[in-house]
């Protein structure tokens, strides 16, 4: 048991370092290099994983605290401190997180004094900030009491009651308010889980689906470090032994769990009729919005849909039904952990995919995404583990217990040779984790490596023999432009002039758009790339220093004090006509511009056409009716034509 | 309340507003220029104003559209967002924690975010509001060399293009658009052609606020009555074990008497 938990908490630690590192980048480079968020899925797993399916899943805090405070249901008092424990935790990570996904983390507080009360996120972020406080007056008390500081421990008792109730209806505003978050897109969001109902569907399922994970915490506890109470007195026995025994002998070991067994099983009845509620209200939804063609459109999203229905609510329920499942742990269990991954695909399914055909995008989380989610995550866990075995949150007994005296046992270490206490081994182990994790993660999630999306630009398209005229794909109409190929040659130095569109900036590139010269849509534009020649000046002199760049400005720019294109060499003093670079040469200054794109297609290509206006088969352009507003259809052109001639 | 009618018949595609736009805002020539590419409706950081394609040969300005009941003001958490008296939705930047709630609420998807910012904010229209302030128009509507673009006030725009629409009989759709969508918008679109391509809905939806105000309203209400329920059970369970301890005392001492007797 002892080597589970250590590896356990050795894997809890991998994701830490790695969410470390995805912190640190998120904060140093910024959302959009880290993320695969984008203008058209501006919420993503951050805010739908961490925040609202974390907040959504730690819900047992307020539903133990009703049955056990309010109710006065004595059979559940001893769940209370987990129950707290995971709210405690499952709020603070979710805030924590949340921090990293807001693009200004700095300005977390501005809601506190800038308010309005119009808003759904308002409420929800008050809502949680108080019940975050709430939970941690509720879990004083259980830290405390391990420094006999009995005053303030009895202050807090008597309050108890108080702190409980605030905290519950809390809980009811925010849990639902989470849901009223998504009622603002009624067009975007898709239609199986947009529903007024959303807030409802929110709270209930939440209430559920908290109780259904306090008890798949419970059994995982259980199975970890406390068997007896859970599996049975006989859950260590090995099965070899069993099987000796004779069958009625064997069955009467099985078949007697632990102790806490008939306490979750009612608990479970609990959470299974609150998801049956749930369950008969999403059928409801189905028929009174009709959504039953939609439901059995086949598409991936109903088969999400249904998906999440199942495991939400129709096979814990089902589990939960039979006695003989409902009694025994593993299929409570089963049971727990369906409901509990099902709540977080409906929050993911609300929150992420339902916007997918919206977005006409999908979006998947970087690595970064997951590393951070999971880190923060993992980190919940691990402070869960500490305070579970440092505490008396679990068990009154389990503050002298074996495991936890077998975890501070002294060891002889056979590499380093010497005697060394638990604590300081795990000090080396986990930064010998780190040590390998951080190398890894940093080289893994460098935002610079990620590659950002390339321009299509349409390239032209046939071309003569002679290579006189283009026929190029330019116009927003989605017809061909001819384009005068042998003009262009002319105009840029004759035969010798292909490098100048080909292969001047961009190597590799087999054709230039006209965008790439006639870049600015009103203004001229100078055909040379000055940044990338300073520094490609700069490597082939093999000028070093710390700015390199800067020292090569005098290479070019002979005289004056200003650098401008009047005391610049031509290009052909470096370049031969092949563009190949040479070292000295007589060539005179040349430069060259390119025109706006406005005036290349309006001076130019008009002027030809209405030199050409009887040869070429096409309309006259002086008219900017013919270009701009080319709404007849292709018949209708034709029409317009051979009445104009 | 000043607002913005758009000739959709009457726009060449030419983005002479969107050149005038980036001057005005000193945003990234070059960027916006891919952005027109890349982005999906032509909008992005650097490019509050882009130029739909709704038909063949047929153009459309799409930028915010200035709601009357903005659905991003109701949905801003710190209130960064405001509808101005002047017509404009106006956006602080000082205020803005980076939630992007307003992107996901905007049913026209405006707000749009500097992604690649280390300290990002939200970027959209403004409709020039320093401009209006000083009885300028908006830099779009001066640049726009078909008159395709109007700027006036809002119910003198609303009569221009019901007129537009009665005396060019046959040439307008019966619909201006931005009259009721969304509870009224403050860019109003008359058409030839059907323009729910452009994002507009085909049904009439009211205000997004309209849905999420009358809960909201009631949530300080039902945190009280859920609050009072639970201290009204909490009172009355106490009451009742109170009680049966008593019972069971009373009981047990008639029991006793009775042993005694």
């Amino acid at each position: 048991m002892i080597n589970k938990i250590r590896t356990l908490k050795d894997i809890l630690w991998f994701f830490i370092f790695f969410g470390i590192i995805a912190a640190i980048f998120r904060l140093w480079f910024g959302l959009g290099e880290t993320t695969n968020l984008s203008d058209d899925v501006p919420w993503g797993l951050w805010k739908v994983l961490n925040m609202i399916a974390g907040v959504a899943l730690s819900t047992c805090g307020f539903t133990i605290g009703f049955l056990a405070y309010v109710l006065k249901i004595k059979k559940f008092k001893p769940l209370v401190k987990p129950a707290i424990l995971v709210a405690f935790l499952g709020y603070g990570s979710s805030c924590f997180a949340l921090l990293f996904d807001i693009g200004l983390p700095y300005r977390f507080w501005h809601p506190l004094l800038m308010w309005n009360e119009h808003s759904f996120l308002f409420e929800v972020f008050w809502c949680v900030m108080l019940y975050f406080s709430v939970t941690f007056i509720e879990m004083l008390p259980n830290i405390l009491e391990k420094y006999n500081l009995k005053k303030t421990v009895g202050f807090l008792h008597k309050i108890a009651i108080g702190i409980v109730i605030t905290g519950i209806s809390l809980s009811t505003l925010h849990h639902s308010s989470l849901g009223s978050l998504f009622l603002v897109t009624p067009i975007r969001l898709h239609e199986l889980w947009y529903s007024p109902f959303l807030p409802l569907f929110f709270f209930i399922s939440a209430a559920g689906c908290g109780i259904m994970f306090l008890i798949l915490i419970k059994i995982l506890y259980a199975k970890w470090y406390n068997p007896e109470s859970v599996f049975g007195e006989y859950s260590n026995v090995k099965s070899n032994i069993i099987c000796s025994l004779n069958n009625n002998a064997a069955n009467n070991i099985i078949k007697n769990y632990g102790k806490d067994m008939p306490m979750l099983s009612s608990l479970g009845i609990i959470g299974a009729s609150l998801l049956a509620i749930y369950l008969i209200l999403k059928i409801y939804d189905l028929f009174r919005f009709n959504l039953f063609d939609v439901l059995l459109a086949g598409t991936w999203e109903s088969w999400l849909y249904i998906i999440e229905l199942m495991l939400t609510a129709v096979i814990p329920i089902l589990l939960i039904i039979f006695r003989k499942s409902r009694r025994s742990p593993y299929g409570l269990g089963t049971a727990a952990f369906c409901a509990s991954f099902g709540l977080a695909l409906n929050r993911m399914d609300v929150g992420i995919f339902g916007y997918f055909r919206d977005a006409g995008k999908v979006y998947f989380p970087s690595l970064a995404e997951w590393a951070l989610s999971l880190g923060v995550i993992a980190a919940a866990a691990l402070v869960f583990l500490f305070i579970a075995e440092n505490f008396s949150i679990f068990d009154e007994q389990w503050k002298d217990n074996k495991i936890s005296k077998g975890i501070f046992k002294a060891t002889f270490d056979s590499i380093s040779r010497v005697w060394q206490t638990a604590l300081h081994s795990s000090l080396h182990r986990v930064t010998l984790i780190g040590v390998f994790v951080i190398p890894v993660a940093f080289v893994l999630m460098y935002p610079p490596y990620k590659q950002n999306g390339k321009i299509n630009v349409m390239p032209a398209s046939g071309m003569n023999t002679i290579r006189s005229v283009l026929i190029i794909h330019g116009s927003r109409t989605g017809m061909n432009t001819e384009f005068p190929h042998l003009k262009h040659q002319d105009m840029l130095g004759k035969d010798k002039s292909c490098n100048k569109c080909h292969h001047m900036s961009l190597p590799g590139d087999k054709s230039t758009p006209c965008s790439r010269c006639h870049r600015y849509m009103f203004g001229k534009t100078l055909i040379f790339n000055h940044d990338n020649h300073t520094i490609l000046v700069a490597q082939k002199r093999q000028i070093s220093g710390l700015h390199a760049v800067n020292k090569t400005c005098i290479i070019c720019h002979i005289s004056g004090t200003t650098n401008n294109l009047h005391n610049t060499i031509g290009c052909k003093n470096c370049h031969d006509e092949d563009m190949n670079i040479i070292n000295d040469s007589t060539v005179p200054k040349h430069f060259l511009y390119a025109d706006s794109y406005l005036n290349a297609m309006h001076t130019k290509c008009i002027n030809c056409h209405k030199e050409n206006k009887k040869k070429a088969n096409k309309p006259a352009l002086d008219q900017c009716s013919n270009c701009h507003k080319n709404y007849y259809k292709q018949a209708e052109t034709e029409k317009f034509l051979t009445l104009s001639k | 309340m000043d607002a913005i009618l758009v000739d959709v018949t009457k726009c060449i595609g030419c983005e002479k507003c969107i050149a005038a736009c980036i001057e005005k805002n000193n945003l990234n020539l070059e960027k916006s220029y891919f952005d027109r590419e890349t982005s999906r409706d032509g909008l992005s950081s650097d490019r509050f104003l882009s130029i739909k394609k709704v038909d063949e040969g047929r153009f459309a300005r799409f930028s915010c559209m200035h709601c009357l009941e903005p659905a991003c003001v109701s949905a801003c958490l710190v209130g960064g967002i405001t509808k101005s008296k002047e017509g404009p939705v106006i956006y602080d930047p000082d205020k803005c924690i980076g939630c992007r709630y307003c992107m996901l609420a905007c049913p026209f998807h405006i707000p749009r975010y500097e992604w690649n910012a280390t300290k990002p904010f939200m970027k959209k229209c403004n409709m020039c509001y320093d401009r209006i302030k000083e009885n300028k128009q908006p830099v779009c509507v001066q640049a726009c060399p078909q008159n395709a673009i109007i700027f006036g006030n809002r119910k003198d725009l609303l009569k221009l293009a019901n007129s537009l629409i009665k005396n060019n009989r046959g040439k307008y759709l019966n619909h201006i658009w931005g009259q009721k969508e969304y509870g009224g918008t403050s860019v109003l679109y008359v058409s030839d052609i059907d323009l729910s391509k452009m994002g507009w809905p085909d049904k009439n939806i009211s205000a997004i606020p309209t849905i999420t105000e009358p809960l909201i309203e009631k949530t300080p209400a039902i945190g009280i009555t859920v609050g009072g329920f639970l201290i009204g059970l909490n009172w009355i369970i106490k009451r009742r074990m109170e009680l049966t301890k008593q019972n069971d005392k009373t009981n047990n001492q008639k029991k006793k008497e009775s042993n005694d007797k």
